[in-house]
């Protein structure tokens, strides 16, 4: 055996592991969700963009598709092999505060940079005074309304109550060509969600003052009893508990529903896809006292407590939140602006769309921040599943608050 | 001395490979399933059999374990009765044969995921392809909505279970098929043998083997399968398409019960153990006799 061969094949490699282990110092990695497809190309150009600008910093995107987000996460940080940064859904933020995976951010947030943000939507990421997460994405709800469809059934403006809107589902239904007035989720990812827009109306809260759970109470039980007599009436979409929030907006942009409640991000699918589509976004219709509620969404940017390198990492989240990059992801993705100055732009400022749905956020409602919540939605969910094939919303309800507040209790 | 060791040592690296693919995961669940765990699956105190209990205690649970049990019946069944004269029909010599080989063996090549979603697209309630084909040819009146309810989804679920289980059932059975020499064929047809007579007498029996293996093997996929009932319904509506897999998948990632969704895992694990041992075990007496 050769020894000066080995002895050069052994340098060679000690000098690559070493190469390799500089180039890791100033790696940062991060995993995003991925809510369309402009979200894959947006990052790429970040990464180009901020690699150009800050020498010796890489950075890595993990795009990984919404639904499984969670799980990955999930497994990563129990194999401690987690990225640097991460998307988040907001409402998640607490088991990892609590569990001590998130690192607070406030010794790298300077009054400047908490400035740019709108409140709102900053202060569902801050726990017990500390700021764990930068909200990246924003969304809030509201209804959307086929304008050839009223204006063929005669209706002169969208329903202002819950009332209005059966009263024009009735008109809409009776047109007949399968047109349905409402469209009314059942399947899948917010389906306890399109219930709480009902809920909210009759004044009730997800949570009572106490803690306990709100659908015990008899402003639940109007909001169950209104979609069913709905589906009963055949206002809805036939099928509800097959229809997700994808399929719902589909009939939507094929102009067979006449109303339904969404996000923003519907705006830009009915350009891209059915931009002859005349329609219209109105406010989420108000209970009989006038309540309503829409639901607040926020995604939010969090640091792990095991990233190696928290400075780097820190400025990429620099460059993410500045008024340009934000105003790119936002407008390629359909959501709200987080960012003040943002939001001040033409684009923002002429959208009929969006300010009915910036018009809605003082009624918005987010998830709670609790322990459990994820499992508080899914036995809501089941629970309406149920009544909209047909159970009875009395005792579907009383079954739904007895488990949801056995899961509170904990 | 050495002979008796011979076989044991033979087979040790086999044995350690499989140590570390297979029990070491189970004993990893173990522990998780025996202990208290938070939702990154880090470990807290010894719970014993509590994650256990919880599952007994927990009615979809066990409405998805009888459902697992008719679901794996009714697709391993199902995909037997079908691939057993799929297999005789391609053994036979016919213009063409190799086309529809390939036909047959087709939905094997496509993912699971990618069927289940053309499935879901075709059972789609209003612009689903199903319900437009049996429109067009006058069988019904109004759109059916597949998914909505689970006296239709189900069925559904478990048919498109036995068309992508046909294709691996039929490649065992024509393997099955070609190893019986055409001689007992000829020999039994001059002795006057009907067909069904040759079935039962021949072919049948000839093949049992194949059809043990084939039983043992689909049962293990098919009762594991996750993507079509996923894919498709979620398990719902309201839990009511849930098998154990996508039980555990909600209980786990959805709801962060690592300690019960591992439960739920060891449970089939042992499940799926004691029917191969005892299906192998009777299979084999079968045949010694």
């Amino acid at each position: 055996m050769n020894l000066a061969k080995w002895t050069v094949g052994l340098m060679a490699g000690m000098s690559m592991l070493a190469f390799a282990a500089q180039a890791e110092a100033g790696e940062v990695r991060v995993t995003v969700a991925e809510y369309s497809a402009k979200t894959g190309p947006y990052f790429e150009a970040v990464k180009k963009e901020f690699e150009a600008a800050n020498p010796g910093i890489t950075v890595k995107f993990e795009v990984v598709p919404w639904d499984v987000l969670l799980q990955k996460l999930t497994t990563d940080i129990t194999a401690g092999t987690n990225a640097d940064l991460s998307i988040i859904g907001t409402r998640w933020l607490i088991d990892f505060v609590q569990q001590d995976v998130a690192e607070p951010l406030d010794g790298y947030i300077t009054p400047e940079f908490k400035g740019r943000f709108i409140d709102t939507f900053l202060s569902p990421s801050i726990m017990g005074g500390k700021t764990y997460g930068l909200p990246i994405a924003a969304s809030a709800r509201a209804m959307y309304y086929n304008k050839d469809l009223f204006e063929k059934a005669g209706i002169a403006k969208p329903p202002a109550t819950w009332t209005e809107l059966q009263d024009d589902a009735r008109k809409i239904k009776a047109l007949g060509s399968g047109t349905f007035g409402f469209g009314l989720q059942g399947k899948e990812i917010e389906t306890d969600v399109y219930y709480y827009y009902a809920m909210w109306s009759q004044g009730t809260e997800i949570l009572n003052k106490d803690g306990t759970s709100g659908l015990g109470t008899p402003g639940a039980l109007e909001a169950a009893k209104l979609y069913k007599s709905m589906i009963d009436e055949g206002l809805t979409e036939p099928g509800v508990t097959s229809n997700n929030r994808e399929d719902v907006q589909n009939l939507f942009k094929q102009g067979k529903v006449g109303m339904m409640i969404t996000a923003p991000f519907l705006s830009n699918q009915i350009k891209d896809e059915a931009p002859t589509l005349k329609y219209g976004v109105a406010a989420i219709p108000a209970g009989p006292t006038g309540a309503r509620g829409t639901y607040g969404v926020t995604d939010s940017m969090i640091m792990f407590k095991n990233s190696k390198n928290k400075d780097e990492a820190w400025k990429l989240m620099d460059f993410l939140f500045t008024k340009e990059q934000r105003a790119k992801f936002t407008q390629g993705e359909g959501f709200l602006p987080v960012n003040k100055e943002e939001a001040k732009m033409d684009y923002y400022v002429n959208n009929a769309d969006l300010a009915a749905f910036t018009a809605l956020l003082p009624d918005a409602r987010f998830a709670p921040v609790i322990p459990g919540w994820e499992e508080v939605a899914q036995i809501t969910s089941d629970a309406m599943q149920k009544i909209y094939l047909g159970g009875d919303p009395e005792a579907g309800l009383k079954d739904a608050a007895a488990k949801a507040n056995a899961v509170l209790k904990k | 001395m050495q002979n008796r060791f011979l076989p044991y040592l033979l087979t040790l690296p086999s044995l350690l490979l499989a140590a570390v693919v297979i029990f070491w995961p189970v004993w990893d669940l173990i522990q998780i399933a025996t202990h208290d765990v938070n939702r990154f699956g880090q470990l807290r105190e010894f719970s014993g059999l509590a994650n256990f209990a919880a599952l007994a205690a927990d009615p979809d649970f066990v409405a998805a374990l009888w459902r697992t049990g008719l679901w794996t019946v009714l697709v391993v069944g199902g995909a037997l009765l079908l691939s057993v004269p799929v297999a005789m029909i391609l053994n036979t010599d016919f213009y063409g044969r190799g086309i529809a080989r390939v036909i047959i063996m087709l939905p094997w090549a496509v993912s699971l995921t990618m069927t289940a979603v053309v499935w879901r697209w075709a059972l789609s309630g209003e612009s689903g392809m199903l319900n437009s084909a049996l429109l067009g040819l006058g069988i019904i009146d109004h759109n059916i909505q597949w998914l909505a309810q689970a006296s239709t989804a189900f069925p559904m679920q478990v048919l498109i279970g036995i068309l992508v289980t046909v294709p691996f059932t039929t490649t065992i059975f024509l393997g099955g098929l070609s190893s019986i020499p055409d001689d007992l064929y000829e020999a039994a047809a001059l002795e006057g043998a009907t067909p069904l007579q040759q079935f039962r007498e021949i072919t049948f029996p000839l093949l049992k083997p194949f059809i043990n293996i084939a039983i043992v093997l689909n049962t293990i996929y098919v009762f594991n399968s996750f993507p079509i009932i996923w894919v498709m319904t979620q398990g719902g509506p309201a839990n009511s398409t849930d098998i154990l897999v996508t039980h555990l998948y909600k209980l786990a990632f959805r709801i962060g019960k690592l300690g019960e969704a591992s439960a739920v895992s060891l449970v089939m694990f042992a499940i799926l153990l004691v029917f191969t041992m005892i299906y192998v075990r009777l299979a084999m007496r079968e045949q010694r006799a």
